[in-house]
């Protein structure tokens, strides 16, 4: 579904991804975790084009990202996005948040997106919020928000960056919740997160990142109880010792 | 204070205010156009557009607004095509307040965060759909305080026209003026005309403004 092939990018000098590999099937669940500044939100990204790579392979469901004939509005219909700070529309009620883009990229009347937003909001907990506006939705209901947003194109993929890491603790469970049903539904995921517990007991396959580089991926009961890499041991002592 | 002058003289001061209106309201209409035109080269990704809009805005902001007014006023006779000073008067002005609007503009679109661009492009839309319904709305609520001070200057500015023989306000007044002698009551009654354009207006900002602030 996701092939990264050799791919190298740069920020001017900065290595920021080196030689990445990474295949995802349909119906994976991947996690990727690794310290701040390693690179994991930069390839997530890299999947629906918001990062171009330097050098390099990359299909999405067999179309090449960084082509010129790409049709990239295209590929992100497929694509789902959930950010880490939301950014729902603030202008735009929670139901026009989520039917905008079926309406102007699908071509869905305005009857039919709604009865589709609805049926996400439905899913993800708060139809009572559908005419609220995001300012007065709390952080976790803004997130389940944009997880509906981004369900309502019926993308063939879903990518989460750090999806509950500007939450605060109390909220991070109902975000989680909506992921995990997602997951056990069969959606293909890429989540970047520090939650290891999520990792732990979600991902089909969990890939460890440090430096721009894949350092170790497996799956989670092998990751978790005996990592390969002396970097992923570190790593997990200092993020689970607590 | 005299206001025979102005009960005198009322046609004068009409036809001159009206005179300020027509050309307050064409250069408004004709420098947002303009303004949002050049705001958009400042912010694409084409490089020549891109230094046509900063070079128009540095030039035709750094000179001053009289000069601009020269350019169209003898400009085009030179070139064999005169424009009259209300014309000329009224397009220099358009021009030299466009400069200030596609800053004003520039600004707005700018302080709207990166994640809407993001949120709304990842999710297939293009980047004119995404202007349109993402990013203006939300520009238009920061813009609005700066626009209406722009315009409330255009008014103000407007006066310029005198210079030229533009058929304005302070042109009337002048000639009102040198037949009464009484230069400080003829333009205290001019005040009163700026004001009676120039108050509303800013009332009429400030109300849209809150309007706004009110919705989300």
């Amino acid at each position: 579904m996701i092939d990264f092939h050799q791919v190298e990018k740069h920020y001017g000098q900065f290595h920021v991804l080196k030689t990445i590999d990474l295949h995802v099937q349909e119906g994976e669940v991947v996690v990727v975790v690794g310290p701040s500044g390693s690179g994991k939100s930069t390839m997530l990204r890299c999947i629906n084009r918001l990062e171009t790579i330097t050098s390099g392979g990359l299909t999405v469901d067999g179309i090449t990202v960084n082509e010129r004939k790409t049709d990239i509005n295209k590929l992100r219909k497929e694509i789902g996005m959930v950010f880490q700070h939301f950014n729902l529309y603030p202008h735009k009620k929670v139901i026009d948040n989520i039917t905008l883009a079926p309406i102007k990229v699908l071509g869905l009347s305005k009857a039919e997106a709604e009865k589709t937003a609805m049926y996400y909001l439905e899913k993800v907990g708060i139809a009572d919020k559908a005419h609220a506006y995001p300012s007065q939705l709390s952080g976790g209901q803004q997130q389940r928000v944009a997880i509906a947003r981004g369900l309502a194109m019926k993308p063939k993929i879903m990518l989460f960056d750090e999806p509950t890491s500007a939450l605060d603790p109390e909220m991070v469970g109902e975000v989680l919740d909506v992921m995990r049903t997602l997951a056990k539904e069969g959606m293909t995921m890429v989540v970047v997160t520090h939650e290891m517990g999520f990792a732990k007991e979600v991902a089909d396959r969990v890939i460890f990142m440090d430096q721009g580089q894949i350092v170790e991926e497996a799956e989670p009961a092998q990751f978790f109880a005996s990592p390969r890499e002396e970097r992923t041991r570190t790593f997990l002592s200092r993020v689970l010792s607590h | 204070m005299d206001f025979s002058i102005l009960t005198d003289y009322f046609g004068l001061y009409l036809e001159g205010f009206w005179g300020t209106i027509l050309s307050s309201v064409l250069a408004l209409i004709g420098s947002f156009l303009l303004g949002s035109v050049i705001a958009v080269f400042r912010i694409t990704t084409v490089k020549g557009l891109r230094w046509f809009g900063t070079g128009y805005v540095e030039f035709v902001r750094n000179i001053p607004l009289l000069l601009v007014v020269y350019i169209f006023y003898y400009g085009p006779s030179a070139l064999g095509f005169p424009l009259d000073g209300f014309k000329a008067g009224t397009i220099g002005l358009a021009v030299y307040t466009s400069a200030f609007i596609a800053e004003a503009i520039r600004a707005g679109i700018m302080a709207v965060p990166k994640g809407q661009m993001e949120a709304a492009r990842s999710s297939g839309l293009s980047y004119i759909q995404t202007m349109m319904h993402v990013i203006l709305p939300q520009a238009i609520k920061l813009v609005i305080p700066p626009l209406g001070n722009q315009f409330i200057n255009l008014i103000k500015n407007s006066s310029v026209l005198t210079i030229v023989a533009g058929m304005d306000l302070m042109y009337f007044a002048d000639s009102i003026s040198t037949e009464t002698y009484r230069t400080f009551d003829t333009y205290i009654f001019v005040a009163v005309f700026y004001l009676v354009l120039t108050l509303p207006l800013s009332y009429g900002v400030r109300v849209w403004e809150r309007r706004l602030q009110r919705k989300y």
